[in-house]
């Protein structure tokens, strides 16, 4: 403590005389020595040189002195970080290589590190996030089905690991306000759902238990968006009774404007709805259809693993029931929500962050070769430092100063570059994130960012360290600063490999997503998108909406109008059921899932689906005449292998008293087409049952037009076309069928776009790190090349000479990552369609182009040793 | 960086660590001194067998002023030179005693346990 007081006094006052102090001290005890030395005989001159001999080097003697005055780690930090500031400011062309490097590198990561947080890492925005879970239900093979009214009410009876047990179901509506009416999604809601995902209303309140009695008056509740939009957020209006289809009901809330639903991109329940409406559960219908899409939140304390095991015995309890879930095999999952709703994206996002780490190491390899070759340079300064006294411990510290201070500078240049990157990413981001609309650059990614900044600065800073680490003082003062040692070279040639080597692995994975891309492209997704016009209107019955049919399809440039209650591709609330054929036992019963769809005769013929066998509806389909079904062929293969399925009778559920009354029932197949991607364009998710609109009449349909060409003012004949049949029918969604598979194909192009960049980034950074580490080592070898020149070796020798040392490099680089790819590329396959992670092609390709590119890399410098005048350089030494 | 780096570590014995302090104390309870006059006393008293280090010497005097253990002046030595004598401060001789004591307890066990057997 003393000591710390003192020296507290002494720099704030007295730092000045030490120096003077010292000196004058240290001049009187030579004056002794030499008088000591002269007494005994010696010359003055001898006296003088002896004494300064025997005191030792004064300077050090000095240093030693003042730093046990110092705050020592702190005043030597200080004039490290100044010496290390001048060395960057001195080398300029040097350091801003370094730093642009840096900002790519770690802006790169700074860029998708904010998506793993904002997307994975980011609790979300729900009170009691980490409480909430998601169920599935599982009946026969699907294992992520919604569940029954049914289901929700007994698995609620059953439950004490829950605060709540809440159902949505989403579905289209028509709703008025200022202007035309206007389709929007609709969510049907338990009453207990809202208060899950939203802590409190704008305005108003959620639906209570009130709104779940039999005779309760309609209600709904209103997005703080469409609140805006359709009624100029008029504040009067809780208590507004609505026309909505073909009832009335009273608006009782409006939701915050920060609300935002998120559900797992397969749950069909998109993030713009905008009118919630409840829907009651209760025991009723035990074989009613599955639809409502289950959310829960388990008590404080409870964990995943006995809400899961509750839940088994719930659903073992709730097969005895009778029912659909009867048959014995109905099960329920637990996922933690937030989990389960990045299930999708989480691969492609930890694929993109490997990568961008990998480029990041390139980076780093490079920086670490340049300040090596920095360090080499300056050997002769850093030789000299030592004789002077410096110790090796702090001529390291010098150098991982230097070393930390571009890390941070090329960080807070990272931050920039970040910052672009994620705004340049957000706007080309696929669907699955749409769930996010905002990524921010928070403390967590800053945190993260001058984390990696550090910890790649101390990686790269130590490899001068080490090149120092053997210095030799007697050798190193004679020799020559341009020559190097062995050993030295053969670190960076090391790191040279290992750019090689990263960079093909990054390649060879691009290349596979590339190919998925293109197979994705190539993909028949079963219908013809090109020429087809689509739009989704309110249906107000049978008759208009027929009528609208003939009216479209009389116009001229439309070759075929239809209409269909779900559009391949789009995310309108997904309808599907359990199917079963004549004669199935119970088991089989509930061992096939298919989408149900409800058409119009000529959706095929509209939508370019092709008819493998039998008829398509006819308008005398009806529900008075024979239910009639068609099927797709992987239902057909499922239910009837090897055999037709036409004529065959199907057990299906439709509605002929109104929409959505379900009932099953029994229709016969008459046609059979080929499978249409509904999902994604890649994965046959489930099969299709199409049903003709009389018995499945629905509130919504989707017209398809096929054109003739050019879909030139055809919104506007079909506006007026339908405003002549009615004038309160709303279209939405009027766009071209293109659009929903380029947005099907968008994932892929995503990940294989920002994957290419990466690899360009890789590319470029591992050829230029050969290229610079070839460049130096010629630059080196000046004099030798010359004398070799001199006595006699031809040009092409040299070049030979210098091309096979970058070869040493590049080769085992390229086996290296050969290998690497070999354990990683495996890793990526959840993301493939059509290609194999060990696919051959692929493999010679890359390494084609890898070989490729770093020979040009190497043959530039090589070249230029070639052109070397034996003359000149023989002078320059 | 030391001025007996020419004399093998056989011929002449280190310091060990905080050693010097204690034989820097003890080199002034007699009289104050200069560095010069510190390091010839430690070299006699020792038969040569401490050299003490400049190195070594002048930053020992700083962490000594430091701890206030002595006090620096500068005085006019008897031939004439100016020099900075330092002496003790009633601290530094409370500690000289106790270091002492504490050294040769530890002098007196090492030498009863290096002794040779017989």
């Amino acid at each position: 403590m003393r000591q710390w007081w003192s020296k507290i006094e002494r720099a704030l006052g007295r730092r000045r005389n030490l120096a003077c102090e010292l000196e004058q001290e240290m001049d009187a005890h030579l004056q002794f020595v030499i008088e000591e030395n002269l007494k005994q005989g010696m010359t003055p001159d001898e006296a003088h040189t002896a004494a300064r001999r025997e005191f030792g080097i004064m300077a050090v003697v000095q240093q030693r002195s003042y730093e046990s005055w110092q705050f020592r780690r702190f005043e030597s930090l200080l004039q490290d970080i100044r010496y290390a500031l001048r060395g960057i400011v001195k080398a300029p062309a040097f350091s801003l290589i370094v730093i642009l490097t840096l900002a790519i590198g770690i802006g790169a990561n700074t860029a998708i590190f904010s998506f793993v947080n904002a997307v994975l890492l980011h609790p979300l925005p729900y009170p009691s996030a980490d409480r909430l879970v998601i169920l599935w239900s599982g009946l026969g093979y699907s294992g992520r089905a919604p569940f029954s009214s049914f289901e929700v009410f007994h698995l609620r009876q059953r439950s004490t690991q829950f605060d709540q047990i809440s159902g949505i179901w989403v579905t289209n509506g028509a709703l008025p306000g200022d202007g035309p009416a206007e389709q929007v999604k609709v969510a049907d809601v338990t009453s207990n759902f809202l208060p899950l995902v939203c802590p409190r209303p704008a305005l108003g309140r959620f639906f209570g238990p009130e709104d779940d009695l039999e005779n309760a008056p309609s209600t709904m509740i209103l997005t703080h968006g469409v609140w805006a939009r359709r009624f100029g957020s008029d504040p009067n209006i809780i208590g507004r009774s609505i026309r909505y289809g073909r009832y009335r009901s009273t608006v009782i809330g409006v939701l915050p404007a920060d609300f935002r639903l998120i559900f797992p991109d397969d749950a069909s329940v998109p993030a713009n709805v905008e009118v919630f409406e409840s829907v009651p559960v209760g025991p009723w219908q035990p074989d009613g259809p599955g639809f409502l899409h289950v959310v829960g939140r388990l008590r404080d304390g409870a964990t995943l693993a006995a809400a899961q095991s509750e839940m088994n015995s719930a659903a073992a309890q709730i097969n005895k029931l009778g029912g659909r879930a009867s048959v014995g095999n109905f099960t329920v999952s637990v996922f933690p929500f937030q989990a389960d709703t990045v299930r999708e994206v989480r691969p492609t996002l930890l694929c993109l962050f490997a990568g961008v780490g990998l480029v990041l190491l390139i980076g780093c390899a490079n920086i670490a070769n340049l300040l090596m070759a920095r360090a080499r340079r300056r050997l002769r300064e850093t030789t000299i430092r030592a004789a002077l006294g410096a110790s090796r411990f702090r001529l390291a510290r010098q150098f991982l100063t230097e070393s930390l201070l571009l890390g941070i500078l090329g960080g807070i240049a990272a931050l920039a570059t970040g910052y672009a990157a994620i705004h340049a990413i957000f706007a080309a981001r696929p669907p699955s994130f749409a769930n996010f609309d905002h990524v921010p650059l928070d403390a967590r990614v800053l945190i993260f960012t001058f984390a990696v900044a550090l910890g790649v600065s101390i990686l790269f800073g130590l490899a001068p360290v080490f090149s120092i680490r053997r210095i030799d003082l007697t050798r190193d003062l004679r020799e020559s600063s341009r020559q190097s040692t062995g050993s030295r070279r053969s670190w960076t040639s090391a790191l040279v490999s290992a750019e090689v080597a990263l960079a093909f692995v990054l390649l060879t994975s691009t290349g596979l997503l590339m190919r998925t891309f293109i197979n994705i492209l190539h993909t028949d997704p079963g219908f013809r998108p090109d020429k087809v016009f689509t739009f989704r209107v309110s249906v107000p019955g049978y008759a208009p909406l027929h009528l609208i049919q003939q009216k479209l399809a009389a116009l001229p440039g439309v070759q075929s109008a239809s209409a269909i209650s779900h559009l391949p591709l789009d995310d309108a609330g997904n309808w599907y059921d359990y199917y079963y054929r004549e004669g199935a036992s119970a088991a089989e019963q509930t061992s096939v899932m298919a989408d149900h769809r409800s058409t119009l005769p000529g959706y095929f013929t509209a939508i370019g689906a092709t008819l493998l066998e039998g008829r398509d509806f006819t308008d005398a389909d009806d529900a008075q005449h024979q239910h009639v079904a068609i099927i797709d062929d992987v239902l057909a293969r499922e239910l009837w292998p090897g055999q037709s399925a036409i004529g065959h009778k199907i057990n299906l559920s439709d509605s002929p008293p109104g929409f959505y009354q379900f009932q099953r029932d029994w229709a016969i197949i008459v046609g059979v087409i080929h499978h249409v991607q509904y999902h994604s364009l890649t994965a046959i998710i489930r099969p299709q049952i199409y049903v003709p609109y009389p018995i499945a009449p629905r509130p919504s349909m989707s017209f398809v037009l096929h054109t003739s060409g050019s879909d030139f003012g055809l919104a506007a004949a079909v506006r007026s076309t339908i405003d002549g049949v009615s004038k309160d029918i709303p279209t939405t969604h009027v766009e071209r069928m293109q659009l929903l598979v380029d947005h099907a194909r968008s994932e892929s192009r995503f990940a294989s776009l920002l994957a290419t960049l990466l690899s360009v980034i890789a590319l470029v950074l591992a050829t230029s790190g050969i290229y610079g580490v070839l460049s130096y080592s010629v630059a080196q070898r000046t004099t030798e090349i010359g004398i070799r020149m001199a006595i006699g070796a031809p040009r092409t020798k040299v070049l030979r000479m210098i091309l096979a040392d970058g070869f040493t490099w590049i080769l085992p680089g390229l086996l290296a990552g050969f290998l690497l790819c070999l354990m990683v590329t495996p890793l990526l396959a959840h993301l493939l369609y059509g290609v194999q992670p060990t696919n051959l092609t692929n493999y010679a390709v890359m390494f084609t182009g890898v070989l490729t590119v770093s020979a040009l890399a190497a043959f530039l410098p090589a070249r230029r040793a070639m052109k070397i005048d034996p003359l000149a350089a023989l002078r320059y030494e | 960086m030391s001025t007996v780096d020419n004399l093998s570590d056989d011929e002449k014995l280190g310091l060990l660590q905080g050693t010097l302090e204690v034989l820097i104390l003890r080199s002034l309870k007699l009289e104050p001194n200069h560095a010069y006059g510190i390091s010839q006393f430690l070299q006699q008293q020792s038969d040569s067998e401490f050299l003490v280090d400049n190195g070594s010497l002048y930053p020992a005097l700083q962490r000594l002023l430091q701890r206030k253990w002595i006090a620096g002046q500068w005085k006019t030595s008897p031939n004439g030179r100016r020099a900075r004598y330092y002496s003790l401060t009633p601290t530094g001789r409370k500690e000289l005693l106790r270091a002492t004591s504490k050294w040769q307890r530890f002098a007196v066990a090492m030498a009863k346990i290096l002794v040779p057997e017989g």
